[in-house]
C-alpha cells in the first residue's frame, strides 16, 4: 500500500470517528438546571399542554424539558427496552393504563407514595391509581382518562325512522336495520377487541379473573360467550368492516366520502377527542391538500353506549398512567415535573382539552356541552382491562386481535373460547 | 512485512466478534434461561437447560411460522432471481440509452428507503383508494372494488412477496448484469459460428460461465428474504397483526419485544441462525469447491 493511499484511510477513518463521537455529545446542561425526558405516547396531549409543561418546567428548575412522542404501537416494546436501562432511560413517562400492573410490577418504576398526597391523594381517579399500586405503594398515578362513546349520523337514522336506543340490544337491533351492502349500520373491525369488550363488559363477562393467587383467562365464562355471541352477531349483521381490521381511524367512516358523498358507516364507537375529527368536511384555508371538519348539530350527534338494562355500558376505560422511571439519574427534577403535572392548572388544561383530568376534582373543567356530558357518563361505567402482572404481554402478544378476529369471522365462539384460555392464562402471570 | 495483511484484517475481525460475537452469545445464554419483564429490569435470571427448546419443539404454530417462511423465502428469491436475470439480459440486449433509462430505474428502486417505499405500496394496495384495485376493476367482468388484498394470508403474502421482489431485483440485475459483461464475446461468437441458437448459447455458454455469480447472489437472496421483517410488520400494521400473517422475523419479535418472552425468543433466534447455516451449508461448499477447481 502506498504512503498516500494509507493516510487517506486514516483520514477518512479519523472523520467518521470524529462524526460518530459527534453523535454522542450531549449538549451541556444549563447552569443549575437538570435536563430531563418525558415521554408522551401518541398525540393525545395537545401541543398547547406540551408547551406549558416545558415552560413551567425551565422556570421552576432552570432546566429543559424534552418531550419525545412515542406511538402506541410500538410503546410496549420501546418502554421494556428503554427503561431499564439507565442511560436511555426517560426520568418521566406516560405509559396506557392498562400496562401498569406490567410494569409496575416488574419494578420500573420509582415509588411516589411519599408525594401521593401532595399530588391529589384521595382525590385521583381511583381505579387508575389502584393499577398503579404494589402492596400498597403507589407507583404509577392516573394522567388523563378517555373514554369510548357513539356517534351517530342523525340524518341516516332520521330517514330510517330511528331513534336513539335505551338498551345494548336495543341499539344492536337499530344498527342491523341500518346496515346495507354499501354502508355499515355500525363500523367495528373484527379485530377491534378493545370496543368488542364493551359487549362482553356488558354482559357481565370478564378477560381474565383472579383465582386465589393465579389469574386465569375466562374467555369461557358463559356470561363473556354471551357477549361474544353478541359481538359476532353485531359485526355480521351491522358492520361491512374487515375482520382483520383493529383499532383505527374510526371517524373517517362517519365522514361524508368524498367520492360517494355518503359516509362509509352511520354509526361508529371512538375516543371522545375523535369530535374534532368529525364534522362537514370542507377544504383547509391554510392547506388547500387538506379538509377540515366543522361539527354540525344537524348531522351528527352522540350518546354513550346504552347498557344492558339502560344507563351507560361499560366500555373500555381509556387513559394513561404517569410513572418515574426508577432508573432514571434524575429522581428529584423528575418529581419537579410531577409536581407540574398534578398542579391545578395543568389539571384544568387537561379538562378543556377533553381530557379527564386524573385528579377528580377538576372533571367539571371538560365543560358541560354534549360531548363532555358523553364523556363523563359513558366513563363512569367504564371499566379496566384486567391488573394481571402480565397484562401487557397479552396485549403483545396480539393473541386478543386474532382471538376476536376469528369470533368475528364467525368461528365457534366456545371451541376457540377454550383454545385462546388456554393460551393466554400462562401469560397473566408475567 | 507478512504481517501487515493479517495487522489489516484485525480490526474487521475485531468488529465481527464485537457486533455479532456479543449478541449471538447473550441470545445462546439467554435462549438457555427464563427471561422475561422482570429480569430485564434487573431480577437474576434462572438457567432451564434447554426448556425452551423443548417447548418450541412440541409448538405447532411455531413450526406453521417455520415451514411458512422457508416456503415464502425460496418462492420470493426464486422469482427475484428469475426477474433479475430477465433484466440484465434485456439490459444486454438494448442500445445504451434505454439500458441506461433501465439502470437509473433500477437504482432509484435500490436507493428508495424501505420504509418510504413501504408506505407508497401500502396505498397502491388500500382497499378503498388503491391504484391496483381500480385498475383491475376496469377490466371487464373483474370485480375488485373493495377488495382486501391484505385480509387473507394467502393474497397478504403475494403482496408481500411482490413488494420483497420488487426491492431486490436491482441487486440482482446488477451483479448477474456485471457477470454477463465478463463473458467474453470470442466465445459467443465461436458458439454461433459453430451452429448454436440463442436459447442454447444461454443455456449452454452464458449460464454456465456466470454460475458463481448466480449462485452467491441466490444464496443472498435466500438469507435475507428468510429474516424479511420491515415490509412484513408494516404489511400487518395495514392489516392484522394476527398469528397466520407471521413470518420468523415478526413472530420473534412479537414473542421478545412484544410479548417479554425473551428466553423463548432468543431460543426461536438461534433456530433461525441454524436453518440460515443449513440453507447456506450446501452453497457455501460447492463455492469453495469452485474455488478451489
Amino acid at each position: 500500500m502506498t504512503r498516500k493511499k494509507t493516510l487517506g484511510l486514516m483520514a477518512v477513518a479519523t472523520a467518521s470517528a470524529l462524526i460518530l463521537a459527534g453523535c454522542s455529545t450531549t449538549e451541556p446542561a444549563e447552569a443549575g438546571g437538570t435536563d430531563i425526558t418525558l415521554w408522551l405516547m401518541g398525540g393525545d396531549t395537545p401541543d398547547e399542554l406540551r408547551d406549558y409543561l416545558a415552560t413551567e418546567y425551565a422556570d421552576a428548575t432552570g432546566g429543559t424539558l424534552t418531550i419525545e412522542e412515542q406511538s402506541w404501537g410500538d410503546a410496549i416494546a420501546k418502554l421494556t427496552t428503554a427503561l431499564p436501562d439507565a442511560e436511555n432511560t426517560p426520568d418521566v413517562v406516560e405509559i396506557g393504563n392498562t400496562w401498569s400492573p406490567t410494569f409496575t410490577n416488574a419494578g420500573a418504576f420509582s415509588d411516589l407514595s411519599d408525594m401521593y398526597e401532595e399530588l391529589g391523594g384521595d382525590k385521583l381517579l381511583d381505579s387508575f391509581v389502584e393499577v398503579g399500586t404494589v402492596d400498597g405503594a403507589h407507583y404509577a398515578l392516573p394522567y388523563y382518562f378517555g373514554s369510548r362513546y357513539v356517534f351517530y349520523r342523525k340524518d341516516i337514522w332520521a330517514a330510517a325512522g330511528k331513534e336513539v336506543p335505551e338498551t345494548l340490544e336495543e341499539f344492536n337491533a337499530t344498527v342491523a336495520d341500518l346496515a346495507s351492502d354499501t354502508q355499515s349500520g355500525f363500523y367495528i373491525g373484527g379485530e377491534d377487541w378493545r370496543n368488542a369488550i364493551s359487549w362482553v363488559f356488558a354482559n357481565d363477562g370478564e378477560l381474565a379473573v383472579k383465582e386465589g393467587d393465579e389469574w386465569v383467562s375466562t374467555l369461557s365464562d358463559p356470561n363473556t360467550i354471551e357477549g361474544l355471541e353478541q359481538f359476532q352477531a353485531l359485526f355480521q349483521n351491522a358492520s361491512n368492516a374487515p375482520v382483520t381490521e383493529a383499532d383505527s381511524t374510526p371517524w373517517v367512516n362517519i365522514n361524508n366520502n368524498e367520492s360517494t358523498g355518503a359516509p362509509e358507516s352511520a354509526t361508529i364507537i371512538a375516543p371522545g377527542w375523535a369530535h374534532w375529527s368529525i364534522g362537514d368536511l370542507a377544504p383547509d384555508p391554510e392547506d388547500d391538500t387538506k379538509t377540515v371538519a366543522t361539527w354540525n348539530d344537524d348531522v351528527f350527534g352522540v350518546f354513550p353506549l346504552p347498557g344492558k338494562d339502560g344507563g351507560a355500558a361499560p366500555v373500555f376505560a381509556g387513559g394513561s398512567n404517569i410513572a418515574i422511571s426508577a432508573a432514571s439519574q434524575n429522581q428529584d427534577a423528575a418529581r419537579e415535573l410531577l409536581k407540574i403535572i398534578f398542579s391545578e392548572e395543568y389539571q384544568q388544561m387537561l379538562g378543556e382539552n377533553g381530557l379527564g383530568p386524573g385528579n377528580t376534582d377538576y372533571v367539571s373543567a371538560l365543560g358541560d356541552d354534549q360531548f363532555a356530558q358523553a364523556l363523563i357518563d359513558s366513563a363512569v361505567a367504564s371499566k379496566l382491562t384486567p391488573a394481571a402482572p402480565g397484562w401487557a404481554a397479552v396485549e403483545g402478544s396480539g393473541l386478543l386481535e386474532e382471538f376476536f378476529g376469528k369470533v368475528a369471522a364467525g368461528g365457534d365462539i366456545e371451541a376457540l373460547a377454550a383454545e385462546y384460555d388456554e393460551q393466554i392464562t400462562p401469560l397473566l402471570a408475567g | 512485512m507478512k504481517r501487515i495483511p493479517q495487522a489489516l484484517l484485525l480490526p474487521a475481525l475485531l468488529i465481527l466478534l464485537v457486533g455479532l460475537g456479543y449478541p449471538v452469545g447473550w441470545q445462546l445464554v439467554t435462549s438457555l434461561q427464563e427471561y422475561g419483564l422482570a429480569q430485564q429490569f434487573g431480577r437474576p435470571a434462572p438457567f432451564v437447560g434447554f426448556a425452551n427448546y423443548l417447548e418450541l419443539a412440541s409448538d405447532p404454530t411455531l413450526w406453521a411460522v417455520v415451514i411458512r417462511s422457508i416456503v415464502f423465502c425460496v418462492v420470493t428469491a426464486t422469482l427475484t432471481l428469475v426477474v433479475g436475470m430477465a433484466l440484465a439480459l434485456l439490459m444486454m440486449a438494448v442500445g445504451r440509452i434505454p439500458r441506461l433509462i433501465l439502470q437509473i430505474a433500477l437504482l432509484l428502486a435500490w436507493a428508495m428507503p424501505v420504509v418510504a417505499a413501504m408506505t407508497v405500496w401500502i396505498w397502491l394496495f388500500d382497499r378503498r383508494r388503491g391504484v391496483i384495485n381500480y385498475l383491475l376493476d376496469l377490466i371487464p367482468g373483474v370485480d375488485m372494488n373493495r377488495f382486501n388484498w391484505l385480509e387473507q394470508p394467502s393474497t397478504f403474502f403475494i403482496v408481500a412477496s411482490i413488494i420483497v421482489i420488487w426491492m431486490s431485483v436491482p441487486f440482482v440485475a446488477f451483479s448477474a448484469y456485471a457477470g454477463l459483461t465478463q463473458v467474453s464475446e470470442e466465445v459467443l461468437e465461436a458458439a454461433q459460428l459453430d451452429g448454436a441458437s440463442g436459447w442454447q448459447r444461454l443455456k449452454n455458454v452464458i449460464l454456465p460461465m456466470i454460475r458463481p455469480v448466480i449462485m452467491i447472489v441466490f444464496l443472498l437472496q435466500l438469507i435475507w428474504d428468510l429474516r424479511v421483517f420491515t415490509q412484513i410488520t408494516m404489511l400487518q400494521d395495514a392489516g392484522s397483526k394476527s398469528g397466520a400473517f407471521d413470518l420468523l422475523g415478526t413472530y420473534i419479535y412479537k414473542l421478545g419485544t412484544r410479548a417479554q418472552d425473551f428466553g423463548m425468543a432468543s431460543a426461536v433466534s438461534i433456530l433461525v441462525l441454524a436453518i440460515t447455516i443449513a440453507l447456506s451449508w450446501f452453497y457455501v461448499r460447492s463455492l469453495m469447491k469452485e474455488e478451489e477447481a
